[in-house]
């Protein structure tokens, strides 16, 4: 016999053992790994990690690895490397800012609606709350990503505060005037040391106010429309906001705490008695605020025409990763454990703990049903500003790539204003003129879709 | 007079080379092949579409005025950071050079920061720095100084250019002092001799003789300056506030990892490295003629 003969009756015999093996027996498999990198730390980590343990625990085919790789650009940078590498991971979480160079790497990811259609597993986009929906859906109606971790901006207020002040504790400013005019009474009474202060400036100043006001981010429906899109949000609406927070800091009617979350640590401690905030930021002002509190819907200008719009969505989604490498039982398995994170039961419990919105529509009802909103006071206002608000042309968010970076470009410009520098229009036309650059380079370098 | 070596192992010099040349290959010619060959490419992110572009990269940045403020802010943050290390330095070598008893005590306190992590020192400085904690910035705010390089950025280039210095004074110092340990006594004590003074002996023959270092330190702490002070900026400012400190080979960084402009981003590694290489060239032809060796 030659070698290579030897070789060949060598593999055969081996495929029919195994072939035999696996017809007769299901032997103990090592089951398939679904690697999933989240952008989360603290309570909302430990729940993901948590609910992939159930997963594991509940059959044996897959074992969903959840991982935190770093902060949301970290881990996109890393999640780039590894594609390229052609090992991305199965599924990345992706705050809402960094969607828009996602939704341009079409053939870098697979559209959650596809995954689960393949897996041959039922998904209704429609099962997803109407805004999500709008904010990570194709004209076509199928999904690109999976909306998990969904919140929109409230208004905090201390109660304790503006009793100090004499105002009245059970009613929240609707209104900018009225909220401009509660901090000042605050800070004449002394009641806090700042009146109001607020966490992400652009996600509240600039994407949430376009929302709540129908003004738009940009042209070609706030990139929706086009790589090409400009941006124009140096117009007098979002200017006057960024004037009114410049007047408001001479007082310290409003106080500056920083371009993310830091802020909320100011409303935390008692030093402002209002805070503008993600509603997922809830159950850290649960745990650690010796006060109480009060939630309300992110304020609007009365003499906007139409307003108040609905607010619109943030948090982040769930994106699945394509390789040339992946296998079909891979996908099933990703689309399992997504149906897994997307079960009521897992959506319910992310909601009440943590402050975020249930995703879908199942989720929500389940939580009405069994009074949850009754007992928790407040907790249904964010639900209440995001899809009870009126709809208008652009209250669905936006679609901008290099948003991550525009959103710094914001922050640096009004940071000026806000030590007066310069004025909030010279501010906003400076964001404006950076980062459309962005945005050509963006459109220079994306792929063609 | 027969004093030829005979070496006649024709692999054994390779096999010697070898470790220092694969090291040199894979962390410097790998990756700089790279980038210049990413310096021609127009791609996105995900390489899902790559295009030749020529030296559309180039043209595109170059013609970037943020790029331009770069260049600028660079060229003033290196010039800035290797007066502030090399002139400490020399002071201190001098006067370690001088003392007679527990010089190594001295010597070693010099040299310490050295072994500091870039990262580490730059969080101390940014903690002594820091407008509500930081001791320097109290005693700054008491003298009237409305101290704030969080959002001030000539506070912030301030607070990373002294970083950065005293981080370099220590490696300075221990090339200053060796070339000072140098210099021939008898030189020195001939001059004492004819009467000069102390300075007059410094600027005539100390400093001419220690021309050699100091100039082998020019050429090193604009490079370092250049490169490695990225731990110390990352951790201190992030390039902030506003782009303040944001030096070139932080720029590499940001428009690479964070904005993903893979060609924008590797063709400014490629100017870069076309920068320091010229500088380096400049130094060494027309400072060199002026050394005294």
């Amino acid at each position: 016999m030659r070698p290579h003969q030897l070789l060949l009756g060598v593999t055969l015999a081996l495929a029919l053992a195994t072939a035999s093996t696996h017809g007769f027996a299901q032997p103990a498999r090592a089951p398939i790994e679904i690697h999933m990198w989240m952008g989360l730390t603290g309570l909302g980590g430990e729940l993901l990690a948590k609910y992939g343990e159930e997963f594991n625990k509940a059959q044996n085919e897959f074992k969903a690895v959840v991982s935190f790789k770093g902060q949301y650009p970290e881990q996109r940078a890393a999640a780039v490397a590894a594609y390229r590498a052609g090992n991305p991971p199965h599924i990345m979480q992706m705050f809402d800012a960094g969607s828009g160079d996602m939704m341009a790497a079409r053939g870098a990811i697979v559209p959650v609606s596809d995954v689960f259609q393949r897996a041959g597993l039922q998904f209704n986009p429609a099962d997803f709350i109407a805004p999500a929906r709008g904010y990570y859906g194709l004209p076509d109606g199928r999904l690109l990503s999976m909306p998990f971790n969904v919140s929109t901006t409230v208004l905090f207020y201390n109660k304790d505060a503006f009793a100090r002040a004499a105002l009245d504790p059970e009613k929240p400013p609707r209104t900018w005037p009225e909220l401009i005019d509660a901090a000042r009474k605050i800070r004449q009474a002394n009641a806090t040391a700042c009146g109001y202060t607020t966490t992400w400036l652009a996600w509240v100043m600039l994407e949430q106010f376009s929302s709540r006001h129908n003004v738009p981010i940009g042209t070609q429906g706030n990139g929706r429309g086009g790589l090409n899109a400009e941006l124009t949000f140096n117009t007098s609406r979002p200017v006057r906001m960024v004037q009114t927070l410049v007047d408001m800091q001479k007082d310290k009617s409003f106080d500056y705490g920083g371009r993310s979350n830091d802020a909320a640590a100011k409303f935390i401690s008692g030093e402002c008695a209002m805070l503008t905030q993600s509603s997922g930021g809830l159950g850290s002002i649960v745990r650690d605020a010796k006060f109480k509190f009060g939630v309300g819907q992110l304020p609007y200008w009365p003499d906007v025409q139409g307003a108040p719009y609905a607010t619109t969505i943030g948090g982040a989604s769930l994106w699945v990763f394509n390789a040339p490498t992946r296998s079909a039982a891979e996908f099933k398995g990703v689309a399992q454990f997504l149906a897994h994170l997307r079960s009521t039961p897992v959506l319910t419990d992310w909601a009440k703990r943590t402050g975020f919105l249930p995703a879908t529509n199942a989720a929500f009802k389940a939580m009405q049903a069994e009074g949850f909103f009754k007992d928790n006071p407040g907790r249904d206002v964010p639900i209440l500003s995001l899809i009870e608000g009126r709809q208008g042309e652009h209250t669905n968010g936006y679609r901008f790539g290099r948003w991550t970076e525009i959103r710094d470009f914001y922050h640096e410009e009004v940071e000026r204003a806000l030590q007066g520098q310069q004025t909030a229009q010279t501010a906003l036309d400076n964001a404006v003129r950076r980062g459309n650059a962005a945005l050509r380079a963006f459109e220079r370098t994306a792929a063609p879709n | 007079m027969r004093r030829k070596v005979i070496f006649n192992n024709k692999v054994l010099p390779y096999v010697l080379v070898a470790p220092q040349l694969a090291i040199t290959l894979v962390f410097f010619f790998w990756p700089a092949g790279q980038a210049v060959y990413m310096s021609v490419l127009q791609q996105d992110a995900f390489g899902e579409s790559v295009r030749f572009a020529g030296l559309a990269n180039f043209a595109y940045v170059l013609a970037d005025p943020d790029y331009v403020k770069a260049l600028w802010r660079t060229a003033y943050f290196s010039v800035a950071v290797t007066a502030l290390s090399l002139v400490p330095a020399l002071v201190l070598a001098v006067m370690a050079d001088r003392v007679i008893r527990g010089g190594t005590v001295y010597k070693t306190i010099v040299i310490v920061p050295y072994a500091i992590a870039p990262a580490v020192a730059g969080v101390l400085w940014l903690f002594l720095f820091n407008p509500s904690v930081g001791v320097i910035a109290y005693g700054l705010r008491a003298a009237g100084v409305p101290w704030n390089p969080t959002l001030e950025g000539a506070h912030a280039m301030i607070l990373v250019i002294i970083a950065a210095s005293w981080k370099h004074v220590s490696y300075a110092f221990l090339f200053f002092l060796a070339g000072l340990q140098a210099i021939p006594r008898s030189l020195l004590e001939a001059a004492a001799i004819d009467g000069a003074s102390e300075a007059r002996r410094f600027w005539a023959i100390v400093f001419p003789l220690l021309s050699p270092t100091t100039f082998f330190l020019l050429v090193v702490g604009v490079v370092y300056a250049f490169f490695d002070t990225f731990g110390l900026i990352h951790a201190v400012t992030a390039g902030g506030p506003a782009k303040a400190t944001e030096i070139l080979v932080y720029k590499v960084y940001y428009d690479g990892v964070h904005a993903l402009d893979l060609g924008g981003s590797s063709a400014q590694s490629v100017i870069l490295m076309a920068i320091v290489i010229a500088l380096t060239a400049i130094q060494f032809r027309y400072i060199e003629r002026k050394v005294h060796y």
